[in-house]
């Protein structure tokens, strides 16, 4: 069986460089010429459990992006022959291939993974013990999808999307092998700003904080719908990119985006201490009193949370009602009124003289 | 300050004057710095729904259209300001004046003049409002007579009066948010967002309806009602909507003669 | 004229009354509405409540039909179909296949038997239709034309120009990105008489099924075999097997009439495709090249699956 197992290891061998000869076109992260098949559209199938699976690759859009650099044996470890079996989950925290240029040492996500582990979004708790709802906590691809470079580019003071055809070639008269400079330029000029529009940023965490049924196992108000009637979800949702999503209050300061803590954690950006510092960090409020800490930004609008704001809403509401709908029915009268200008249960006696009554 | 005869005749018809230049200065400028906020707050409030982008766009998108809202609203405050000293100027030199000639000045009369003012609701309006409610609801077949300015005529003038000091005074909390939270407790913004986006509501719904209705839908005046440009009045508008009015000023311009009937329900009106 | 303006005048306030009551209904969510949203967030709640797994998927499955995401770079929006729980992009969103009369019950991914090539297969059925690999022509009898049609309309079709596309991104220094498989139509048989193409399956046999589907409900059990007898009529059992088009020598599909450029049918019926179906014969499943009859294990399954159903 063994024998028998290498024998067939080795044809296969044989196979895939035969392929890579023959392919002439092979994208730069695939050498197993995985595209062959995944670059069709149709491959696909329904799952025993009735999921839609689809195996496209857009190789367009896998261009697009820091990963571009791997090669899909890179995060796909478990396969080493095509035609292949289903893979296996890809864990972001492995090793792959491409290194580290400022430390020489293999890539790996794990920082990532391990910052994750200590936040809120961590699945054990402080004494290492499981939290609840094991199910519920994040993991990468909850919240990512293929990362896409978001470069800028910068002339004569004007900053605008995209690459800069400009610096590129400066970068290329040194680092001219390969697409090491278009590469790196994409990398670092998407850095300088957010790499996801903060739209995109407040549907990935409403994926979970807005699911009724989530926020009622881990006891969570509505923040995503609250953020929404803030001032500054309302000028993100008209697409400015100016005022903070979720993550801007929310990670730990000095931290990278993956340390978010609960607002009981004394270190939190949200803890009741901190909250001022937040709000006055040097891009935001730097002039605003300690105070406007005190201004409350997720409102649900409950009795008993927020007994200000349910009774002023309450009362607008009844203003509003009181006032329109009153004005509405006797403008609906009125018109109804012109259509039977002459009816009425009692007749005025002035009325009845008037000339105009007897014409008509 | 300009003369204006109460009736002018042009054609054969007759006018009766309503608002002076001044006034009708005011409310262009009311008007258009109101229509100003609403179409650069709007999108705001309602930022999710589709229309909304594309209107903010419109309006300057979020680098421009907040300094349109805040330069309308201040030009909105400050002819709040003006129009309320404008209003005590005329109320102090017109009627307290005319009282003080005549010696017969002393709280009991100075008050009588406030309530007599034609903007200020009083007895009268409250029996012109139970008779609409008989008219329209066919316990007499005569309109209520209403003089100078009828009672939906004065709500719709305090309708501001209640609106911009709320309004107002939260927008400016919410403009100069930094500066003013060294001073008061934060929660404070909370009541002044919901005071500014509700006050907001109710009265941008009462416009575009109510008040639109009066002056736009209504068959009369439809497509739109002249007046604001004009400053005068039809004859057929005055029966119609001022009778008590029109019968006065008619007996004061020695015309009782001519005194036309009030009519109903504006089929015979000339449309 | 007086007449005619005060009908003009009454339907105009009959306009008005209806304006009014519509301004009434408009503004009740303004006013009584949370902002729309909690009230949406209760009733999902409520539904949510006491759904099975199952019941949850179909409900997630309607919602994600038409769901979208948005990812904007800047520079460019990428607008793609959602899939929940998936990493890598689709880019832009396919037809589905309205014309065809196979897929109106068996859908647009309908093999599901064999594990090894199913997703093989349901690649081809995106631009090959059903009859072309299970209706072949009888033996002794003549063969078939073979031509793209529609997938909208049903419509004989040129051939798509994305083959060229992807013959000119062989030669082009630049790289470039043509769609595979996605051609907005599909190789079907059909029969040549007096010079006038007509389909395999036309419009008759799509009314068979149209009718078949509205009247199912009504039918008893033997009745609906027989129709689904007729419906199936002239499908094989063994389907055109994969070297059939995938060798050098001669191929079940005239590729080149139907548009395949001469360096991409070189590379469907040379060493990569043909090697790898090869290699996947002897190493994997002996039973490759015939897929429509299953070992033993996948017999089982299908019981199983049956039974669950």
């Amino acid at each position: 069986m063994n024998a028998c197992y290498s024998y067939k290891s080795f044809a296969l061998l044989a196979v895939i460089v035969s392929l890579i000869a023959f392919s002439d076109q092979v994208p730069a992260g695939d050498e197993l010429n995985c595209v062959m098949c995944h670059k069709h559209r149709g491959l696909s199938r329904i799952d025993e459990n009735g999921e839609f699976r689809l195996f496209y690759i857009n190789q367009e859009l896998f261009d697009s992006g820091p990963h571009r650099r791997n090669k899909c044996k890179d995060c796909h470890t478990d396969i080493d022959r095509i035609p292949h079996k289903p893979a296996k989950k890809v864990d972001c925290a492995q090793q792959c291939h491409i290194v580290e240029p400022s430390g020489q040492k293999k890539f790996t996500h794990k920082p990532i993974a391990d910052t994750l582990a200590r936040s809120a979004h961590g699945k054990l708790d402080a004494d290492g013990k499981p939290k609840p709802y094991q199910d519920d906590f994040p993991e990468c691809k909850d919240c990512h999808d293929q990362p896409f470079y978001r470069p800028i580019s910068v002339y004569k003071g004007k900053v605008k999307s995209g690459v800069s055809e400009r610096a590129v070639t400066r970068c290329k008269a040194c680092h001219t092998s390969g697409d090491f400079a278009e590469d790196f330029y994409e990398h670092v000029t998407s850095r300088l700003r957010k790499t996801r529009f903060p739209l995109e940023t407040i549907e990935v965490c409403a994926k979970c904080h807005q699911d009724p049924d989530f926020r009622e196992r881990h006891e969570l108000d509505d923040v995503v719908t609250t953020y929404k009637q803030t001032f500054h979800g309302k000028l993100i949702a008209l697409g400015s990119e100016k005022t903070p999503d979720c993550l801007d209050c929310h990670v730990v300061a000095g931290e990278n985006t993956h340390l978010i803590e609960s607002q009981t954690v004394p270190s939190s950006a949200v803890y009741k201490d901190n909250v001022p510092t937040t709000c006055r960090t040097e891009d935001c409020h730097t002039k605003a009193g300690a105070n406007l800490a005190g201004f409350q930004t997720h409102v649900t609008y409950d009795r008993k949370k927020y007994p200000l704001q349910f009774y002023m809403l309450m009362g607008f509401k009844a203003l509003m009602a009181l006032v329109l709908y009153f004005f509405l029915t006797l403008i609906f009268l009125e018109l109804l009124r012109r259509l039977f200008p002459n009816f009425t249960f009692i007749k005025e006696k002035s009325v009845d003289s008037s000339p105009q009554q007897k014409k008509s | 300050m300009p003369r204006y005869d109460p009736i002018v005749e042009k054609d054969g018809k007759r006018y009766f004057f309503r608002f002076s230049v001044h006034q009708r200065v005011q409310h262009v400028i009311l008007f258009s710095s109101v229509l100003l906020l609403a179409i650069t707050g709007f999108p705001l409030r309602h930022a999710e729904e589709p229309w909304a982008r594309p209107l903010y766009d419109f309006m300057g998108g979020p680098d421009l259209a907040p300094l349109i809202h805040r330069a309308a609203g201040t030009v909105l405050l400050g002819l709040f300001v003006y129009h309320t000293i404008y209003w005590i100027v005329l109320f102090i030199r017109d009627d307290l004046g005319k009282l003080k000639a005549q010696g017969k000045l002393n709280l009991r009369t100075g008050t009588r003049a406030f309530f007599s003012q034609e903007m200020v609701p009083n007895m009268k309006d409250f029996h012109d409002v139970v008779h609409a409610w008989k008219y329209l609801l066919y316990f007499t077949n005569r309109p209520p007579r209403h003089e100078k300015m009828s009672w939906r005529e004065k709500f719709d003038y305090f309708a501001p009066y209640w609106g911009i000091p709320i309004l107002g005074p939260a927008g400016v909390l919410l403009w100069w948010r930094d500066e003013i939270t060294h001073y008061v407790p934060g929660i404070v913004l909370n009541a002044a967002y919901i005071m500014h986006t509700d006050e907001a509501l109710l009265a941008v719904l009462f416009l575009f309806f109510v008040h639109w209705y009066n002056v736009h839908y209504a068959p009369e005046k439809f497509p739109a009602a002249t007046v604001w440009l004009t400053g005068y009045l039809t004859e057929d508008e005055m029966i119609h909507e001022h009778y008590a009015d029109y019968v006065k000023v008619m007996i004061e311009q020695g015309l009782e003669e001519e005194i036309r009937p009030q009519h109903f329900g504006g089929q015979e009106y000339n449309w | 004229m007086k007449f005619l303006k005060r009908l003009v005048f009454k339907l105009y306030v009959l306009f008005l009354m209806g304006f009014t009551v519509w301004y009434g209904m408009f503004m009740y969510p303004l006013i009584f509405g949370f902002e729309g949203k909690e009230e949406a967030a209760e009733s999902l709640r409520e539904l949510s409540h006491s759904k099975s797994a199952d019941e949850e998927m179909f409900d997630r499955l309607i919602e994600e039909q038409s769901r979208t995401s948005r990812t904007d770079l800047g520079f460019k929006v990428i607008e793609q179909p959602y899939i929940e729980g998936r990493f890598h992009h689709i880019g832009f969103s396919v037809q589905k296949d309205q014309a065809s009369i196979c897929v109106r019950c068996h859908g647009n991914v309908p093999h599901n038997k064999s594990k090894e090539l199913r997703s093989f297969m349901n690649m081809h059925a995106f631009y090959l239709a059903c009859e072309t690999c299970h209706m072949p022509a009888e033996k002794g009898e003549p063969g078939y034309e073979y031509r793209w049609y529609d997938k909208d309309t049903g419509k004989l079709v040129p051939n798509p120009r994305v083959l060229h596309d992807i013959e000119d991104s062989y030669r082009s220094a630049v790289r470039s990105y043509p769609t595979y498989g996605n051609y907005g139509a599909k190789i079907a048989p059909g029969i040549e008489e007096n010079g006038k193409f007509r389909w395999l399956h036309g419009k008759k046999d799509m009314a068979f099924v149209e009718r078949y589907i509205s009247e199912q409900e009504r039918l008893d059990q033997e009745q609906k075999s027989q129709m689904k007898r007729v419906i199936h009529r002239g499908v094989s059992k063994e389907p055109v097997a994969c070297k059939r088009c995938h060798n050098e020598e001669g191929q079940f599909l005239p590729f080149a009439r139907l548009g395949y450029p001469p360096r991409r049918t070189d590379e469907l019926t040379n060493s990569s495709v043909v090697g790898m179906i090869q290699k996947y014969k002897e190493f994997y499943i002996p039973s490759f090249l015939t897929p429509g009859i299953e070992d033993d294990d996948e017999d089982k399954e299908e019981q199983e699956q049956q039974a669950e159903e």
